[in-house]
């Protein structure tokens, strides 16, 4: 039992629980399917470029939605306390929230990929690395939802605080036009958004080819933000949770 | 009434004390919310932790259970500091918190098998006790019912069963009562004290009703505005307003309030009381009260059925405690 079952046991009550809320159909699925469905009616050739990006975005949205509905559901509900009196280390209660919204924007970002292969002929140039990138990815972008959460009571205002980062990333890390063509002053903040290694990583997965020149690059980047992450959500529970 | 299983670990009670709090202090901005308090619970007793709403009873719970840090004071539950080893020591303590706050979205069953995984009891150890303990508080029947479909009644028992899934040693129970109708308040107190004396389960409960708490706890602790006022059993408490009387009267005829007015009785004014008439006097009025009481009766023809004169009950006492206190606003819950 101990550290890893009950996390585990975390995450399968949230997925049983939570999986079917309305915010997280609308921002995991229908907005980036229908975004990429848009996309392809205008121009069936370039479809391919945009969709790392936007299966980044699925995944962005997907992760951080589940964990700040996940968070705030029970706070609210105050079941969020029960996770406090059980003997549980904080790191065991962040890693089983962390797992239910990774394993959601996964599913997703999944069901989309599939999608995009089944209806518009969408190939994986290197599988491995596509996986990679999305594992890490929703990892991190839970772990951002997370801190999010933990730091506002409704669910509105969850959404509200996290779009403050999500949509700038979408305009800064190559969601829709590559990184190397943003304005040379806007280029430096790119570097600075977790979102531009995961796009890079799923567009190497896909093409086989990316703006970075080796994939080890995104590669570390985005597992040193992982580490990053998972160090100050550890630290805002801390610091929110038992005040 | 259906038999009590004994399903929870035994425990003997014991002089030693189970939790041990010494000088704690907690602070909101500028509110001290908890001043110096100290207190020592035997293991197998129920203790009484009361005071007025803002008196610091739940942030007194919530320290203890580990929800809130403390700023100072020792606290040591079952011989450890929940600061110092929070996983072991919560591993001890079963929480019923003011609020019902299971799972909704869950049936009663699932709820009690999630707490017992997150408490590390194996499968077929949560199958056996869920069963076991919907069995008990008479929810054998709502296994599949979601939380969210109880009554405020059935979620009270659920919410008490789900603290006892992984066997506590210490029950904390905050205002278990609250909001609850006569009957199932009634086999609440019944549930908690046969929880104690049966299998030895060491009850900290806060309440707002002073006859709930007399009628349960072994020990009490009174506080208000993060302060001790009073503590030790209920009698020692009603001691410390010795002197305060009341009288409980009923006549073989009918008398009127204007009558009761135009006698000399001193003590409060005389009020209707269960059919019949009650008053509080100073334990020093007593003699005369009573000397003028039966000479009025007799010149207006009346004679006693009923008369009884007892010490203050422990409401009472808490009352006379409380007016002897300065009011302060704005206290923590």
């Amino acid at each position: 039992m101990t550290f890893w079952h009950q996390a585990l046991a975390i995450s399968r009550k949230d997925i049983r629980s939570y999986y079917g809320k309305p915010p997280l159909i609308t921002w995991g699925l229908m907005f980036p399917g229908v975004l990429l469905l848009s996309v392809y009616l205008k121009d069936p050739g370039t479809y391919l470029q945009v969709s790392p990006g936007v299966l980044a975005m699925t995944l962005l949205f997907a992760s951080t939605s589940m964990s700040a509905i996940v968070i705030t559901f029970e706070k609210r509900a105050g079941t969020f306390q029960r996770l406090l009196l059980a003997p549980l280390h904080l790191q065991t209660i962040i890693l089983g929230k962390t797992l239910s919204a990774a394993a959601y924007g996964l599913a997703t970002t999944l069901v989309l990929t599939l999608g995009l292969a089944v209806l518009l002929g969408l190939r994986l140039t290197l599988p491995g690395l596509f996986a990679l990138g999305l594992i890490l990815g929703a990892v991190l972008f839970a772990l951002l939802g997370l801190m999010a959460a933990v730091v506002v009571r409704e669910v509105f205002e969850a959404m509200t605080l996290m779009n403050f980062f999500r949509f700038p990333f979408l305009f800064i890390s190559g969601v829709f036009m590559p990184v190397a063509h943003l304005p040379a002053w806007l280029q430096p903040l790119a570097w600075v958004s977790p979102l531009t290694y995961i796009v890079d990583l799923l567009a190497y997965g896909i093409n086989g080819r990316a703006y970075f020149a080796s994939p080890w690059l995104p590669l570390a980047v985005s597992a040193a933000f992982l580490l990053l992450f998972a160090w100050l959500a550890a630290a805002t529970f801390r610091r929110r949770v038992y005040a | 009434m259906r038999a009590w299983p004994s399903v929870l670990r035994p425990l003997a009670m014991t002089s030693a004390p189970i939790i041990a709090v010494s000088g704690l202090q907690k602070s909101f901005g500028t509110l001290r919310a908890l001043d110096r308090v100290s207190f020592a619970v035997r293991g197998g007793e129920i203790f009484g932790y009361l005071g007025p709403n803002g008196a610091g009873k739940t942030t007194t719970i919530n320290i203890l259970c580990g929800l809130l840090p403390r700023e100072g004071g020792q606290v040591s539950i079952a011989g450890r500091d929940i600061a110092q080893d929070p996983v072991w020591v919560k591993q001890r303590l079963g929480v019923v918190p003011d609020a019902s706050n299971l799972y909704p979205e869950l049936t009663c069953r699932q709820n009690l098998e999630y707490l017992g995984e997150l408490y590390g009891l194996t499968k077929a150890g949560r199958r056996t006790r869920s069963e076991e303990l919907l069995t008990l508080f008479h929810l054998a029947d709502k296994g599949a019912t979601p939380f969210a479909a109880l009554s405020r009644g059935l979620k009270r028992r659920l919410t008490i069963a789900a603290a006892l899934m992984h066997r506590p040693e210490i029950l904390f129970l905050d205002e278990p009562t609250t909001g609850l109708d006569v009957p199932s308040a009634k086999a609440l107190r019944g549930l908690i004290q046969r929880l104690n004396r049966t299998d030895g389960v060491t009850v900290f409960l806060t309440t707002h009703n002073l006859f709930e708490a007399e009628e349960l706890c072994h020990t009490v602790q009174i506080i208000y505005q993060g302060r001790t006022l009073a503590a030790g059993t209920a009698e020692e408490i009603r001691q410390k307003v010795a002197g305060h009387t009341v009288l409980e009267i009923a006549f073989d005829k009918p008398v009127s309030a204007a009558w009761w007015q135009e006698q000399p009785l001193g003590g409060t004014p005389v009020v209707p009381a269960n059919g019949r008439w009650r008053l509080e006097l100073g334990q020093q009025d007593l003699h005369g009260a009573l000397k003028t009481l039966l000479t009025q009766a007799e010149a207006a023809g009346l004679r006693l059925t009923h008369l009884q004169a007892s010490g203050a009950s422990l409401e009472e006492a808490f009352l006379a405690l409380l007016q002897a206190q300065q009011p302060t606003e704005g206290r923590a819950t």
